[in-house]
């Protein structure tokens, strides 16, 4: 007995909360629509008070506008472009590495930055890990170490070979050898590298995140020659 | 493929008052010189030389080799070797200065300077 009353004064409840809402919409399609008429009478009388003539300077200046806006978006992309081929050629971007020939201070795919500001005030000492155009092909760059400068003696030979061949690095170029010797195309296979063809000089890592900071210094320290 | 891209060799001098799209090269004995030659053989060429260590050279793989047109008294490819095409930095087409030289720069090669054998494709 109570349970039925129960459910017949949930039900009354619901119905009554669903009358309730269906009056709320109606209110609210009642607020909209008047603003609505409200606008097209705008429109209407707007466009019987003024007179057609007074209708093509605003199409101009609308037109003015637009061209404003796009001569203005041009002129920004065209400043920060600027901005941004500057600062990726003067003072250094991120570069994303790959290869095995760097493997024990850079792994494949490490993410690190690069400084060009020491390649244009000529300051890249021995020891420094740098990015070159390859010489062989002016389209990929290359990631070595500086192992001598000009004038220097360097070893050519490689570790595992028995008979030791030196030679001296000539002007103007530089001796780039990868970290990882045995697996890595560098001057011992092409040859002293010319200065111009340095790109940049790696002084950070950023990517893996456990590994930010400097590069370590060359595991092969033996390849320096110092004389 | 073209067989010369112009690289003019004026005076030095006078090549930085005519740089309006220049084919230079920087030079690989001193990184701060910009030198301004003419290609003569491109990769793959085999090339006889004047007074280079080798009497003929095959060029490179993306290597090009530049002489300047006064022969002899140019520090050019026969001095330091090929060139690696990464220090290329423009072509030249116009002599803008001295105005009574003004002239474009046409792409010739001297024929007694042609390649021996061009690399087929």
């Amino acid at each position: 007995m109570y349970d039925h009353a129960f459910a017949q004064l949930s039900g009354f409840h619901c119905s009554a909360k669903r009358s309730e809402w269906s009056c709320r919409g109606a209110q609210a399609l009642e607020c909209i629509w008047p603003l609505k008429q409200r606008f097209i009478q705008g429109c209407a009388s707007a466009r019987s008070c003024f007179p057609k003539s007074c209708w093509a300077p605003f199409h101009c200046r609308m037109l003015r506008n637009a061209l404003g806006k796009t001569f203005r978006f041009l002129g920004y992309t065209v400043q920060y472009g600027c901005i941004a081929h500057c600062a990726f050629e003067y003072l250094g971007g991120i570069v994303v590495c790959s290869g095995p020939s760097m493997e024990p201070t850079i792994q494949n795919s490490d993410v690190v930055f690069s400084e060009n500001l020491s390649r244009h005030f000529y300051c890249i000492r021995k020891g420094d890990i740098v990015i070159v155009k390859s010489p062989n092909d002016p389209k990929s760059n290359i990631c070595k170490r500086v192992i001598g400068l000009e004038g220097d003696k360097v070893c050519t030979s490689n570790p595992s070979d028995f008979l030791k061949s030196h030679s001296y690095v000539p002007k103007g170029h530089v001796w780039l050898e990868g970290d990882n010797l045995r697996n890595s195309t560098d001057s011992r296979c092409y040859g002293p590298v010319p200065y111009g063809l340095i790109r940049g000089r790696i002084c950070l890592k950023i990517w893996p995140l456990n590994d930010f900071g400097f590069l370590r210094a060359s595991p092969n320290g033996h390849r320096f020659l110092d004389d | 493929r073209k067989a010369s891209t112009s690289i003019t060799s004026e005076p030095v001098l006078v090549a930085h008052w005519l740089l309006k799209k220049t084919h230079s090269a920087q030079s690989p004995r001193n990184p701060e010189q910009k030198i301004i030659k003419r290609v003569i053989a491109l990769e793959g060429d085999i090339i006889k030389t004047i007074g280079y260590k080798k009497k003929y050279v095959k060029v490179p793989h993306g290597h090009i080799w530049v002489e300047g047109d006064h022969h002899g008294h140019s520090f050019d490819s026969n001095a330091f070797g090929p060139v690696s095409l990464g220090l290329l930095h423009a072509r030249a087409t116009h002599i803008l200065w001295p105005p009574q030289r003004w002239q474009k720069l046409q792409p010739m090669l001297p024929p007694e300077r042609k390649p021996l054998r061009r690399e087929q494709e």
